[in-house]
């Protein structure tokens, strides 16, 4: 399982699997180039692969006004 | 996936650019975008004194960083627009952005001028970012001119910029068309206007946040809701997805090809004159800003 903080709305989940930053975004909804992902205060790149029990902060970087 | 220049593990990745970067070498390829824009478009020089507009959003936040890492005379302008939702967020994150970096930080209240945006967006019939968007442009100008700043720079950055480029070709608005891009020179009474972000995509401003230890807001405006450009954002990102690099040549092919089509021919018919109130530079005798206190004063 993979906790995740999804900002700006500060809303968290869990997510069953998912094996790299990519297959979470696509869980998520969203595409890589569209929002930081970020594991123990560093970023994360798309190809990199998660693990159980990671801690995942997903930032989105659209500005809304 | 390893840095292109360095080949430790990246942090970064761009598609738009065909590359990946580590940190340090992510904060060098976002200063040689910076240095590029001002160099290419004669932005300033180390000898202007230079007023930002800062929000506390991640934009005007990271342009700030990033100019005064440059060594560039710069200052900051934050207009509080007395929005109770989002203004005093917006303007802690700026307050404390300054003291942290040392940038000198004017702030403007617009309630002090009889113009808090929750009263406006009441008792004002136009779109409310329409009016919003007007006064902030009136006040940056108008502490530009009357305090001896030779450029305002704003954060606006590539994802900004074309969007407004789609926005008025779907209009086909040419004379929005005729004067869009990175510089706006000084004239008629208007600062000099320039946005050196705009080889950025708002996806590497908060990626430089991140990695340059900016914290920034993240307050919408709930106002903003009906905004039509975040539409256009997402349209040319979903093009961007399927064809990197695409916002950019679209952009910068604007600049060096469409925008000459679009430019005036002949003599100009509107007369710009100083505002008969507050002698800023209007078409319309009194100027919107003052027109607007006149409303908001008898309502």
């Amino acid at each position: 399982m993979i906790t995740v903080r999804l900002e700006p709305e500060n809303r968290d989940l869990t997510i069953d699997r998912a094996a790299t930053v990519t297959q979470l975004l696509h869980k998520l909804g969203r595409k890589p180039g569209r929002a930081l992902v970020i594991r123990d205060g560093g970023l994360l790149t798309p190809d990199l692969n998660l693990k159980y029990g990671d801690h995942i902060i997903v930032r989105d970087v659209g500005s809304k006004g | 996936m390893k840095c292109k220049r360095c080949q430790v593990p990246a942090v970064v990745a761009l598609p738009s650019h065909h590359t990946a970067f580590c940190k340090d070498c992510f904060l060098i390829f976002a200063r040689r975008l910076v240095e590029r824009a001002i160099k290419e478009h004669s932005m300033f020089t180390l000898d202007d004194r230079i007023l930002i507009a800062i929000s506390g959003g991640k934009d005007s936040l990271a342009l700030s960083w990033q100019l005064k890492e440059l060594g560039y005379n710069i200052e900051g302008l934050h207009i509080d627009l007395g929005i109770p939702e989002s203004s005093p967020i917006a303007r802690a994150y700026t307050e404390r952005f300054c003291a942290k970096t040392g940038i000198p930080l004017h702030v403007i209240e617009t309630a002090s001028l009889g113009l808090a945006m929750c009263d406006v967006k009441r008792r004002v019939k136009r779109p409310i970012c329409s009016v919003c968007g007007q006064t902030k442009r009136y006040l940056f100008n108008k502490h530009a001119q009357e305090n001896g700043f030779t450029v305002l720079a704003t954060g606006h950055n590539l994802d900004d910029e074309t969007s407004r480029l789609f926005a008025n070709v779907m209009r086909w608005d040419v004379e929005f068309l005729s004067d869009q891009g990175p510089v706006m020179p000084a004239e008629k009474g208007f600062a000099k206007k320039v946005k050196p972000l705009f080889r950025l995509t708002e996806f590497e401003t908060a990626n430089l946040c991140f990695l340059a230890g900016i914290d920034y807001g993240y307050a919408p405006c709930p106002y903003s809701s009906k905004a039509s450009f975040p539409i256009y954002k997402k349209l040319l990102a979903d093009l961007e997805d399927i064809q990197p690099g695409r916002k950019i040549r679209f952009y910068d092919g604007f600049i060096k090809d469409g925008r000459p089509g679009f430019a005036p021919r002949g003599e100009t018919t509107v007369d710009i004159e100083p505002c008969t109130t507050c002698g800023y530079p209007t078409s319309a005798g009194e100027c919107g800003v003052c027109r607007l206190k006149n409303v908001m004063r008898d309502a």
